[in-house]
């Protein structure tokens, strides 16, 4: 298969997962990350448990690359506004350059700041390890709507798709004069020729494509087969049922705690 | 190329023996019986009292001119007509047993499959590699895995797309695009095969092959009908031959009888290039009298050589060639371009490399001046797209020059370019937006900044060189395809340019169209305007042009006019992308 999407195609760990499985997963690891009230529970499964998975999955570079990416100006702003205005007691501070920063206040930056990782790195390590079309394959098995499934892997697909024409449309407006380079003046007049074939080209393929899907019995009666094999042992089943209670064990103990701690 | 698999789907012993001539009806997978059919909103009818019995394990080739009514009929047979494509049928239209006007297209698809002339939009978007799109509809049908992973590898194999199976659908050429829908459909293995202009894009080489499909299927006892502009293909493919004309049937019988029809010619389908050329060496007393015209290029070639059989044969035929291709008078390669003055376009060694790392030109050296008329071919991939997009600045080389009229393309933008390069290319809808078509062809010179009067005065003379004075109040994508790109084509002629560049311009046209592009080329020519063509359509390209250029692997590997290539630059250009029929013969002769 091709790269598509965050899909890096590796054999590693989680590649080797049921992707039914690896949603239970990321699913709890997200909910731990709101649910277990000590400090630096975010760190913690951000070292003691994604770091591992990405390692074993072979794709722990482009994940932190990613991660650290999209995430970086949050992490910075997080840890200036909270390191330097968190409200405390505590006196203690730390000095950088000419900044004093409350300890209290990068304590909470760090641990809000790795629980946001966790956040974000659990479902990123689930779309880097597993294709989307594996992964909608496994959702509608398991009783999504087809009509769903099918809807959202047309979106990832036709997005470059549409690129793609929109470059040809580009070219071939350009090629009939149209300056899309200039003044604002000239900026306006070429939008109604760019964006109109795209526009009539996308309700006019929309169109075509429901033909073609129909033809290709799309809405055919009776049960449905699919030619790759998406393998779920026992052993996967019984890991995911075990993630589920642990997810609702820690909802029952906080909603108990809440209410009688 | 592939036999009978396991698994498939065996016709009756009666439907097999209705394959022979007297074919009732209700055995026919293929039983129209006085069907008219007029869309919703339209006035006029598309198909006009159509009675017709396709036996079993027939090729039934359906032609006529654009919006004869040879897609509807196809969208007919596979119940899209009128599930889909909402309208009034009258008349019985049975497929494989069931009636199309009761049976929903989800019931039909067991039955039969349809396969359209656009691969792109023909795709389903829901699976990533063309092995999972070709299974698609299998696993729609519920077919077993096992079953369905033997009949997606017998459909790639049959379609030679095996090598491309783990591509996604949306990176391959149009041509491969068009292979692999089919693919798709076949592998559905249904009793009833529609397929709407399935050569749109293919080259020679895949044209032959999908003929070899179709006979293939044939034999298993698969019913095809396949509506198609190409006749020569036609010609090669087809048991039968059905003739549409603005929806009523004009013709119905075998291909040598319906495709020698004159009627043919009086409404504008036209006859196959054999059948002209065999006609004209007829008229000029190189043929047989009683011999009939032929349909094919083997057929032509043994009435060439009958008619002079203690001669030179070689001479002979080379002669009776040379004088009846098709050609549009004052042709008959006498190229009209002039020296004297700058080249229209000049590339100097000219390298570029995607972003991707494909090298796609290599030092590539080109001039074209004044009055050429040029054909630029080669097998996909082989560069022609990137040299294109180089004549008029969209591309800008890496290494090496290009001048546009005598300015480097890179001190200078696209649209400057565009006063002296039009290009028209291949997916049309990537050009047309404006709300009629008289709008749209004014696009362009008033892009180039002409007078009003000038604008005008070039505007209508492109509506009537491409014969669209009848639309030009039409919105342009309410036209059938084939108008359409004829709009394209005067959307850009209208511009003055000294240089047009045509990017598969006969895709999907019909043979009066393709006429009219043969004398609009010549007529340029005459004015010292030039052409550039890029086709597989390499009749055409005989045709209307004189000097060809083959690309391959990012080089020009043949540089020269039809007229004068010798034995050698024939094996080249055969190799690379087939020969056009006159040079076929030529070339075997000798």
């Amino acid at each position: 298969m091709q790269r598509t999407g965050l899909f890096i195609e590796r054999a590693g760990f989680l590649q080797r997962l049921n992707p039914l499985t690896k949603v239970t997963g990321a699913l709890l690891l997200i909910g731990a990350t709101f649910l277990l009230p000590a400090p630096l529970t975010g760190a913690a499964l951000l070292g003691g448990v994604l770091l591992p998975l990405a390692l074993a999955s072979r794709v722990a570079r482009r994940f932190f690359d990613v991660l650290l990416k999209t995430l970086l100006p949050v992490l910075i702003s997080l840890a200036l506004v909270q390191g330097l205005f968190f409200p405390t007691s505590d006196p203690t501070t730390i000095a950088v350059g000419p900044f004093l920063f409350r300890r209290a206040g990068l304590q909470f930056a760090l641990d809000t700041g790795s629980r946001l990782l966790v956040v974000a790195g659990a479902p990123l390590i689930l779309f880097q390890t597993t294709h989307p079309g594996t992964l909608v394959q496994a959702l509608i098995q398991s009783g999504m709507p087809r009509s769903i499934g099918y809807i959202l892997l047309v979106a990832l697909q036709l997005i470059p798709a549409i690129s793609e024409r929109a470059v040809g449309v580009a070219e071939a407006q350009r090629a009939r004069g149209l300056e899309t380079e200039g003044n604002v003046l000239q900026r306006i007049r070429g939008v109604l020729p760019l964006v109109s074939p795209l526009i009539i080209g996308a309700l006019v393929d929309a169109e075509e494509r429901a033909m073609a899907i129909e033809a290709r019995a799309f809405n055919a009666p009776g049960p449905k087969t699919w030619v790759r094999d998406i393998p779920d042992p026992p052993a996967e089943r019984i890991a995911r049922i075990t993630m589920l209670a642990a997810l609702g064990s820690m909802v029952v103990w906080r909603v108990m705690m809440f209410f009688f701690g | 190329m592939f036999e009978a698999q396991s698994g498939f789907n065996p016709l009756s012993a009666a439907m097999l023996d209705a394959r022979m001539n007297d074919v009732s009806p209700h055995l026919a997978p293929i039983a129209l019986r006085r069907v008219t059919f007029t869309y919703a909103g339209a006035t006029e009818p598309a198909l006009r009292d159509v009675t017709l019995t396709v036996p079993a394990g027939q090729i039934c080739a359906v032609i006529g001119r654009a919006g004869a009514g040879k897609s509807t009929l196809c969208a007919l047979c596979a119940g899209f007509v009128p599930h889909f494509f909402r309208g009034r049928l009258d008349g019985d239209a049975v497929v494989d047993g069931l009636s199309v006007a009761t049976h929903p297209i989800a019931e039909l698809v067991r039955h039969v499959a349809l396969v359209g002339s656009n691969a792109f939009s023909q795709i389903s978007g829901a699976r990533f590699t063309v092995y999972d799109e070709v299974a698609f509809g299998l696993e729609n049908l519920g077919v077993p895995r096992p079953e369905m992973i033997e009949r997606v590898e017998w459909a790639l194999q049959a379609l030679g797309i095996d090598h491309l199976r783990d591509r996604s659908p949306y990176a391959l050429s149009g041509g491969q695009q068009q292979r692999m829908v089919i693919a798709a459909a076949l592998a559905m293995r249904p009793p009833v095969l529609a397929l709407d202009e399935p050569t749109s894009q293919l080259d020679p080489p895949a044209m032959a092959e999908l003929a070899d499909v179709l006979r293939a299927l044939s034999r298993q006892g698969i019913t095809i009908l396949v509506a198609e502009h190409r006749l020569e293909w036609v010609a090669e493919v087809a048991e039968r031959v059905v003739a549409l004309d603005r929806g009523a049937i004009l013709a119905d019988g075998a291909p040598a009888e319906v495709l020698t029809d004159p009627r043919l010619c009086e409404c504008g389908i036209g006859w196959p290039r054999p059948t002209q050329m065999a006609a004209r060496a007829r008229a000029e007393g190189r043929w047989v009298p009683d011999r009939p015209l032929p349909i094919t290029v083997a057929d032509l070639a043994a009435g060439l050589c009958a008619v002079a059989p203690d001669q030179d044969a070689a001479h002979e035929r080379d002669g009776a060639i040379r004088s009846t291709a098709v050609q549009p008078d004052g042709k008959n390669g006498s190229p009209r371009m002039t020296h004297a003055a700058e080249p229209i376009v000049s590339l100097e060694a000219v390298h570029f490399t995607y972003p991707t790392g494909v090298e796609a030109l290599r030092g590539v050296s080109l001039t074209v001046q004044r009055g050429e008329r040029i054909a630029l071919v080669g097998r996909n991939g082989a560069g022609k797209s990137t040299l294109v997009r180089h004549l008029n600045g969209l591309l800008r080389p890496l290494r090496g020059r290009a001048l546009v009229n005598g300015v480097d393309t890179r001190t200078t933008t696209v649209a400057r370019c565009a006063r002296h390069v039009g290009v028209v290319f291949q997916d049309v809808r990537n050009q047309l937006f404006a709300r009629t078509v008289r709008d749209e062809i004014r696009f362009g010179p008033r892009n180039l900044g002409f007078s009003p009067e000038k604008v005008s005065a070039l505007t209508e003379a492109a509506i009537d060189a491409l014969d669209l004075r009848d639309v030009v109040d039409e919105h342009p994508y309410d036209l059938p395809h084939a108008r359409r790109r004829l709009v394209a084509i005067a959307a850009v002629l209208a511009m003055d340019t000294t240089l047009l560049v045509l990017d598969e311009p006969t895709a999907g046209l019909d043979s009066a169209s393709i006429s009219l592009l043969v004398r609009l080329i010549d007529d340029l020519a005459a004015r010292q305007r030039s052409v550039l063509v890029v086709s597989h359509d390499l009749d055409f390209c005989y045709e209307a042009l004189d000097r060809v250029i083959l690309m391959r692997e990012g080089q020009i590997a043949l540089d020269g006019r039809f007229a004068n290539l010798d034995n050698t630059q024939m094996a080249t250009l055969d190799s690379d992308v087939g020969l056009p029929i006159a040079l076929r013969l030529r070339y075997v002769s000798t």
